[in-house]
């Protein structure tokens, strides 16, 4: 990792970078709200740095991290830091709102230390994400028999499923899977996937280096 | 999954613990034992890259600090050291390690950043002292690793959450680990060793001047690796903490929950808050500013470019 907090340069870059890799295309603007207590020692720790070289799809030992802002800049990025309250939750807490030309997602994450992170929301559905294994994330109206069909495709695989995680809005409406799996799933499987009856979108993370 | 001290020495009993953490880790993460080991060989190579890098100096973001190392190491070639080798090496490795942090280089978090220069200084230091084989320093990586995990199964590693004892404390903890195995220690002796140098850390807080991972972390770093071989030394003679490892970090955790938050990193308390430390915060502050208000009025002057180059 490029020094000086891991909490703050490592675990943050992370944060930035599970916000590209949901999004899946250039951001054209990323707006970072900061818990208070990360809002206080961000600047000092490099934390402004870490998070947009994450978002611009930086490796957390990647030495071009100080030059991040920079770098984004000169890619025609918005960045804007805020300070929010996010509730009773880890002191570096951060809010992501990250936009491309053709979507947008939202990710609120805590930087725990270490370089460990826990994403516990993705585009407003509540989960439990660390980015340490690869991972499936699902977006589909909710109806009964989705989590059999999903976990049957990755069954024919040969893939085991290390966790699950399910959220809805609301009942029959927008709803939310994650599965994180022991190894890769492959194109076919992600399209097999992909083309089931509900399923709006489907983002595949590698694990976050 | 190994979820106690206790139950690692249990399983570990008269066993080679790198051997064990390895196994363990294998079977949790599915990834064999030669390409973990790698992992930690590039570890332990961006260390020592990281210790050449570091002796030289040169200042700090914040410019605070920088050329402890740079000194140290004059005064070590210069014969003009008092200390023993082992000892004066890994303090000048941690401060090594530390300024190369606090220029933002390429650093191993071990386990965090901000006490990154702590299991560098004492495990270098002793492969070089005690002419012991770079692969033992690569296994006394995979036990100190695992010692922190274990503690990271019930306290969140960092200033933040808990303090420097999470920090500078869980590192050299680690650490103590790692050098009793190096010297040959048992299972049991590593834990102590861990056990020691992690009590006598507890209450130490994290209240870095102007916010940065400056003062005192990187001098900080210096003297608990020294701490930390002197635990691993009592270990190896046999002397064993009365409180358990795991009744250890507990009490970590409820210290951390109970110190207040102007002493978790936020640089509202402590040395942060002294006058020099105001003073220095201040300064930082004013210079941010400046910076930002630069940046942003050559993008305002950018932008009229771009306009008048339309018309």
């Amino acid at each position: 990792m490029v020094g000086p907090s891991s909490s703050h340069t490592a675990g943050t870059a992370r944060l930035g970078r599970v916000a590209r890799e949901i999004l899946d295309e250039d951001p054209v603007t990323v707006r970072f709200y900061l818990h208070p207590p990360l809002a206080a020692t961000y600047r000092g720790h490099g934390s402004d740095f870490a998070l947009v070289g994450g978002a611009i799809g930086l490796n957390v030992d990647d030495p071009r991290i100080p030059e991040a802002i920079r770098i984004a800049e000169q890619m025609g990025v918005n960045i804007e830091f805020h300070e929010e309250d996010l509730g009773e939750v880890h002191p570096n807490t951060v809010r992501i709102e990250i936009e491309g030309k053709k979507r947008k997602a939202e990710v609120v994450g805590s930087s725990i230390g270490g370089g460990v992170i826990e994403v516990f929301k993705i585009n407003g559905f509540q989960t439990r994400f660390k980015g340490d294994s690869p991972t499936l994330l699902l977006f589909y109206r909710d109806r009964p028999g989705m989590i059999s069909e999903v976990t049957r495709i990755i069954a024919e695989e040969r893939i085991n499923i290390a966790s699950l995680y399910c959220s809805r809005k609301q009942r029959g409406k927008d709803a939310f899977m994650q599965i994180d799996v022991d190894s890769p799933i492959s194109d076919a499987a992600l399209g097999r996937i992909c083309a089931l009856a509900d399923v709006s979108e489907a983002r595949y993370l590698d694990r976050i280096p | 999954m190994i979820e106690s001290f206790k139950q690692l020495e249990q399983i570990a009993k008269d066993r080679d613990l790198a051997d064990v953490f390895l196994e363990t880790d294998e079977q949790e993460h599915a990834v064999p034992r030669d390409q973990i080991l790698e992992a930690l060989r590039k570890r332990r190579a961006v260390m020592r890259d990281c210790v050449e890098r570091g002796k030289n100096g040169g200042l700090s973001m914040g410019k605070l600090v920088g050329n402890e190392a740079k000194l140290l190491n004059e005064a070590f070639q210069n014969g003009k050291t008092f200390l023993d080798p082992l000892t004066v090496k890994a303090e000048l490795y941690a401060l090594s390690v530390m300024g190369e942090n606090s220029r933002m280089g390429v650093i191993v978090a071990a386990p965090t950043a901000g006490a990154g220069g702590v299991v560098p200084g004492m495990l270098l230091a002793l492969e070089e002292e005690r002419k012991i084989d770079q692969e033992k320093t690569v296994r006394a990586l995979v036990v100190a690793g695992g010692i922190g995990s274990i503690i990271a199964l019930t306290a969140n590693i960092s200033g933040a959450a808990g303090g420097c004892q999470n920090e500078v404390g869980v590192a050299s903890s680690m650490g103590a680990a790692g050098v009793a195995y190096m010297m040959g220690g048992s299972t049991r002796q590593s834990i102590h060793a861990a056990a020691l140098a992690l009590k006598n850390t507890l209450g130490l807080v994290c209240d870095p001047v102007g916010g940065l991972v400056e003062v005192p972390c990187v001098k900080r770093n210096a003297l608990f690796a020294v701490h930390g071989l002197t635990a691993a030394q009592l270990a190896l003679a046999g002397v064993e903490s009365v409180i358990p490892m795991d009744e250890i970090v507990e009490a970590m955790v409820r210290i951390g929950r109970a110190l207040p938050r102007g002493l978790k990193e936020t640089a509202e308390g402590g040395l942060a808050t002294t006058v020099t430390g105001c003073e220095i915060g201040q300064r930082i502050k004013d210079e941010a500013n400046q910076r930002r208000a630069a940046r942003a009025a050559e993008r305002e002057r950018a932008a009229q470019e771009r306009k008048s180059a339309i018309k």
